[in-house]
């Protein structure tokens, strides 16, 4: 019989890694006994009760072990035993990531495709977030390696996304963008993207934004997202002519996990619309949510499909289709939760527009659509029709909806939905505008996106709402909240804390505009 | 460029640490989910928010932690205070966010006690956790301290039984020497990163913190045994396993064990809220659930009177 030791100073694993470690070096043949402890003064005294105490090998210190210091005991018939049985226990050990002061498990970064191939021979989808004017190269060398491409980085030359999405194809892998947003692939989500469970309603996009308020109002409703495809906001232009967005489909079409498959984009060219239509007669229910086509100019060609004109309505279509309650969409229902009479009641005559502040741009989209249908002309930075641009300085005339996520603002100082000081400032200035009857802006949850926007926002509304207050009026806020329960800032923490300032939230984008036009005078 | 950062929640102890003038620590240990900082002979503990509260917690979104705990290294500096946790080797800036601190230290004066009532809780709490699987600590040896039935012997029952026995009576008796000589015993005494006796101290310490005043037989206070336990156990422990017990000696805990501790005052009809409460807590670690349900069991058992 013999006993030999390991002793880590000042080295912490958890309990659950110590006791896990023990028993495999425990279960090996002609090992008697084992302790995993830290070297206090009453774990030696245990040791040498449980006739486990190395004394050889403890005399042998400069210094004899102490609290701080982990060590392994193992009893067994010969030396070649207890070896072998330390050694699976280092091997356990080391195979964990937790680390102490001594253990050295370090890591270095992956600096480039190469390496991070030869880490992981088995990726098969990189994700490139480079500076636009380089980000072409990496993900041809990637989709040449026979990688998908997830493609974050924008300003990439559209000629440039023509060619990339044409190798792709040839290769018959994925480009998803470039300025792709968001995408859920076999569970993952890359980008900004939504905690929600796994699910039969697939999901291709051009938008990102769009496809993170159709996952969110789903998975509201109790269902789950099978692939989230992304395809960059301009495919569905008339130059791409929607390559990917046909390609997601197919995939979507093949995959056995998928039931119901959901196409988003902002607004198509018609072209492109029409020939995504066609491609959509399949066996598989397909909803379609193009913002701003009307389903009646494309009744002829949409067949099979269903079209939706908000995205709050392609949820609810996709839940239904899915065997889902599409009532637990948290859709038009919810629009009377709060007394929007009486908000209204307490505005001046004076104050008449609404002043929508967004960072997804699909949602400013469909904000835009919404509204102008109800309202008239709605001012904006991304106009629908190009006599509703906003001058240059100017701020707000009339309705007047900011995409602060778009190029102009976002040039030098990060996407608003990562820092929200932009968008903050706006709030202020909306405020403060006499003219402003109702303020509208999105948050937007998830991964990548700011970590606790409420942290900053309620505060801001709050002391907007206190100034209006103390002047003698009143600043309805409302909030089109995008996200789930899962998410690691907490849909219901987020909502609590906004409401608590005095914010009116609302989940569906569509219901909050709705709110937003029952406040002020139609047209 | 500074990354800056802002935690999800804190800890209200924590909140004096930033304040105060800028310090130098270190990090101290590094885990999947969570990370130590040393800083002035205490630890600071940085979380996922998957985790609970801790009494010494910060905690970040999963989203962060995931991003930032692979980079850190123990014995990196860290400097905290002025506002701020500023980690150079990485130019990351954390602060705490404007909303208000977690308290660790549950509001017991909120809550109406039945010394009774809580007995009967004791009871069942200590068949449950005798019928959970055993994961090593000390939790089994509540078969033989609270239900008279017998247990394994095995080396840690020969040291740990008398201790903890003479821990129980000599709380009750309020015999400082007594209670001095079973920390010493249990203190740094089983497996685990905080070894399980220093568990089952915390356990116990929380409640003569916390619930002595109102649940004593004979009405008076034993705060000061929970203090006692603490400064005996701290050079004889880990300074993990001694940082928690400074916290739960003035009665600050853990989120689960606070809940717990909460439900107790709930009628009997309510034992599916305490043991649901009780099953978060037994689920805490290997063995530290059990282990801290275990003291906190022997000490509302000491509060109740002399032990045949």
């Amino acid at each position: 019989m013999v006993i030999q030791a390991l002793l880590k100073r000042n080295t912490y694993y958890d309990s659950i890694t110590l006791m896990s470690v023990a028993q495999a070096a425990k279960d090996l043949p002609g090992v008697e006994d084992i302790g995993a402890v830290m070297a206090t003064e009453v774990n030696l005294e245990l040791l040498l009760n449980a006739n486990l105490l190395p004394s050889a090998f403890i005399a042998e210190q400069q210094m004899p072990p102490g609290s701080e210091d982990l060590m392994i005991v193992v009893r067994a018939i010969d030396e070649a035993h207890a070896e072998a049985a330390l050694a699976k226990a280092e091997e356990r050990l080391t195979s964990r990531g937790d680390r102490g002061v001594s253990s050295n498990t370090e890591i270095l970064p992956t600096r480039s495709l190469e390496m991070a191939l030869k880490r992981d021979e088995a990726a098969n989808l990189a994700v490139i977030s480079v500076a636009g004017e380089h980000a072409w190269l990496e993900a041809e060398q990637a989709l040449r390696h026979g990688l998908h491409v997830f493609l974050f980085s924008d300003n990439v030359p559209i000629e440039q996304e023509k060619r990339l999405k044409a190798l792709a194809i040839s290769k018959d892998l994925l480009l998803m963008g470039p300025d792709c947003g968001t995408a859920i692939i076999n569970g993952v989500g890359l980008g900004f993207s939504n905690v929600v469970p796994r699910g039969s309603i697939g999901i291709v996009g051009a938008s990102g934004t769009g496809m993170q308020q159709l996952i969110c109002l789903i998975a509201a409703a109790g269902m789950g997202i099978s692939q989230a495809i992304g395809t960059g906001g301009r495919d569905l232009s008339e130059a791409i002519g929607g390559v990917m967005m046909r390609s997601g489909l197919e995939l979507l079409a093949r995959d056995k996990q998928t039931e119901v498959i959901v196409l988003v984009s902002k607004p198509p060219a018609e072209r492109v619309a029409r020939e995504i239509l066609t491609a959509a007669q399949i066996t598989k229910p397909v909803v379609v949510v193009f913002l701003g086509a009307a389903p009646e100019r494309f009744a002829a060609v949409a067949g099979n499909a269903q079209m939706a004109r908000t995205l709050t309505e392609g949820a609810e279509l996709a839940v239904s289709l899915a065997g889902g309650d599409r009532t637990r969409v948290p859709g038009k229902d919810t629009l009377n939760k709060y007394d929007l009479a009486s908000e209204r009641a307490k505005l001046t005559p004076s104050r008449r527009y609404i002043r929508a502040l967004y960072s997804g741009g699909t949602l400013c989209d469909e904000t835009m659509l919404l509204l102008s249908e109800q309202l008239g002309p709605i001012t904006s930075n991304i106009p629908l029709r190009p006599e509703w641009a906003l001058a240059a300085g100017e701020t707000f005339r009339g309705h007047t909806a900011l995409d602060l996520g778009s190029d102009e603002f976002t040039r030098g100082r990060p996407h608003p939905m990562i820092d929200p000081t932009l968008s903050l400032q706006y709030l202020t200035r909306a405020a403060e505008d006499p003219e402003t009857a109702v303020i509208l802006l999105d948050i937007v949850l998830g991964y990548c996106a700011q970590q606790n926007p409420a942290s900053v926002y309620a505060p801001a509304i709050a002391q907007a709402r206190e100034k209006a207050r103390a002047a003698g009026r009143a600043i309805p806020v409302i909030v089109s909240l995008c996200g789930t329960e899962g998410d690691p800032q907490r849909l219901s923490m987020q909502r609590t804390a906004l409401v608590a300032a005095g914010a009116l939230v609302y989940e569906s984008n569509e219901v909050a505009t709705r709110a937003a036009a029952l406040l002020v005078d139609k047209a | 460029m500074t990354v800056s950062l802002v935690a999800v929640d804190y800890s209200r102890p924590v909140q004096p640490i930033f304040e105060r003038e800028s310090r130098v620590g270190t990090i101290h240990s590094v885990f999947h989910k969570a990370m130590n900082i040393a800083l002035d002979g205490t630890l600071l503990a940085l979380l996922s928010t998957e985790l609970p509260h801790m009494p010494n917690s910060v905690r970040l979104s999963k989203m962060i932690v995931d991003e930032l705990l692979p980079n850190l290294q123990p014995g990196m500096e860290v400097w905290i205070g002025n506002e701020k946790l500023f980690i150079p080797a990485y130019n990351l800036s954390l602060r705490l966010p404007e909303t208000a601190a977690w308290e660790p230290r549950p509001d017991v004066t909120a809550y109406q006690w039945h010394p009774e009532t809580v007995a009967r809780h004791v009871r069942l709490l200590a068949y449950i956790l005798a019928d959970k699987p055993q994961q090593g600590g000390l939790a089994p040896f509540v078969r033989p301290l609270l239900l008279g039935r017998p247990a394994q012997e095995t080396p840690l029952s020969r040291m740990a039984m008398p201790k903890l026995r003479l821990l129980t009576q000599a709380s009750w008796r309020q015999n400082m020497a007594g209670i001095g000589e079973a920390t010493r015993g249990l203190a740094g005494l089983g497996p685990g990163l905080t070894p399980s006796g220093d568990d089952v101290l915390g356990g116990f310490a929380a409640i003569m913190a916390l619930l002595s005043s109102q649940l004593s037989a004979d009405a008076a206070s034993r705060k000061h045994i929970a203090s006692a336990i603490a400064a005996v156990a701290r050079p004889r422990t880990t300074t993990l396993s001694a940082v928690l017990l400074a916290h739960a000696a003035r009665g600050e805990l853990a989120e689960q064990m606070g809940t717990l501790l909460l439900t107790l005052s709930f009628p009997f009809e309510e034992s599916e809220t305490i043991l649901d409460a009780a099953n978060h807590v037994l689920a805490f670690g290997a063995s530290s659930g059990g282990d801290t349900l275990l003291g906190m069991l022997l000490g509302l058992r000491a509060l109740e009177g002399e032990i045949n």
